[in-house]
């Protein structure tokens, strides 16, 4: 086995091994350690083609469109955070969350890479006020990431999918899918 | 030598507990400033602050507003809190200057990237001076 086939199995261990994260679990060192394992040759994914693709297919999912289907291929990680009812405001329980994810971004190994924050939503609910409440909340926490926690702004992407892409399939209203998704999409040029 | 060590763990804990000596030399990482915000101010920002995300001061400036309904804890943990955030910054951005020297003489073929230097540098901890040493204890990197 070569090296590069090596690094790629480390990194799908990495992906399949990526749950959802309860606040008080996540550590930055777990973070740094799935976010840092960058697979080579993986595409190019453009934040601006995900907003566009999943608007023009609200309620028919997003897992299969072109450039949703690439981001399966990067180094990810879900984390929970919560949000007041119908808000963009993050509940104080996850302030830790965002914090940790802050201490992650700032690490070394991570600061010359971009992100990408992937707000879902369940099924409650339309699918497109769930489109836009989502992006709404993925936009809050970049903001809390870039201001409060002082992350370069060029290095986060915000983009939310309502609930076209549900972690538990089989049952749409299910909680679990209400969950951010944290992605390495490459580095800062 | 065991005993020893725990008695100097013992008291670097007091004096952080304490905050002896001033300015405080420690840092703490970001999720747990604001593990301590939400612990202290929880309550308030739910009360008085609904609605508002923690981007752009709207925390603090909710939070200030509300100040003679807010709990004196929560307001002084806010000041400390916002000062320990910056702090950790500083410490961050001061390590590629602290520890520019030791960078040189310890890990002239290492890959270029700050990542592996820090590699480096915490592989040869040994040898790395005390004050490269401790900006990157006071970064959160080791």
């Amino acid at each position: 086995m070569r090296i590069s086939e090596l690094t790629w199995v480390f990194a799908l261990v990495g992906l399949l091994g990526a749950g959802s994260v309860q606040a008080e679990t996540l550590s930055n060192k777990q973070l740094i350690a799935t976010l840092g394992q960058v697979a080579h040759g993986v595409p190019e994914v453009d934040p601006g083609v995900l907003a566009q693709e999943v608007a023009a297919n609200v309620g028919k999912g997003a897992a299969a469109l072109p450039t949703w289907s690439q981001l399966a291929a990067l180094s990810q990680i879900d984390v929970d955070i919560q949000f007041e009812l119908n808000s963009v405001a993050i509940v104080p329980e996850s302030y830790r969350s965002v914090g940790v994810i802050a201490d992650a971004l700032h690490h070394p190994i991570l600061r010359a890479h971009k992100f990408l924050i992937v707000g879902h939503t369940d099924s409650t609910g339309k699918p497109e006020a769930n489109l836009e409440l989502s992006q709404a909340r993925a936009d809050a926490i970049r903001d809390a990431l870039s201001t409060t926690f002082a992350i370069a702004p060029d290095r986060l992407f915000a983009v939310g999918v309502g609930q076209e892409m549900p972690l538990n399939a089989s049952n749409p209203k299910d909680p679990a899918n209400r969950r951010v998704q944290l992605i390495n999409i490459g580095w800062v040029k | 030598m065991q005993r020893k060590r725990s008695l100097v763990a013992s008291l670097a804990l007091m004096a952080l507990l304490v905050g002896v000596g001033s300015p405080r030399a420690e840092t703490i990482s970001f999720a747990d400033a604001v593990s301590t915000l939400a612990h202290a101010c929880g309550a308030d920002i739910k009360k008085h602050c609904k609605g508002v995300n923690l981007a752009n001061n709207g925390i603090q400036q909710c939070l200030n507003k509300h100040q003679a309904a807010v709990s004196p804890t929560c307001t002084s943990t806010m000041v400390e809190v916002t000062a320990s955030i910056q702090q950790r910054l500083a410490a961050q951005a001061a390590v590629t200057e602290v520890c520019r020297h030791d960078g040189a003489q310890l890990c002239k073929g290492v890959k270029p990237g700050e990542a592996h230097l820090l590699g480096c540098l915490l592989k040869a901890s040994e040898v790395v001076g005390d004050k490269c040493n401790q900006a990157i204890t006071d970064a959160g990197w080791r």
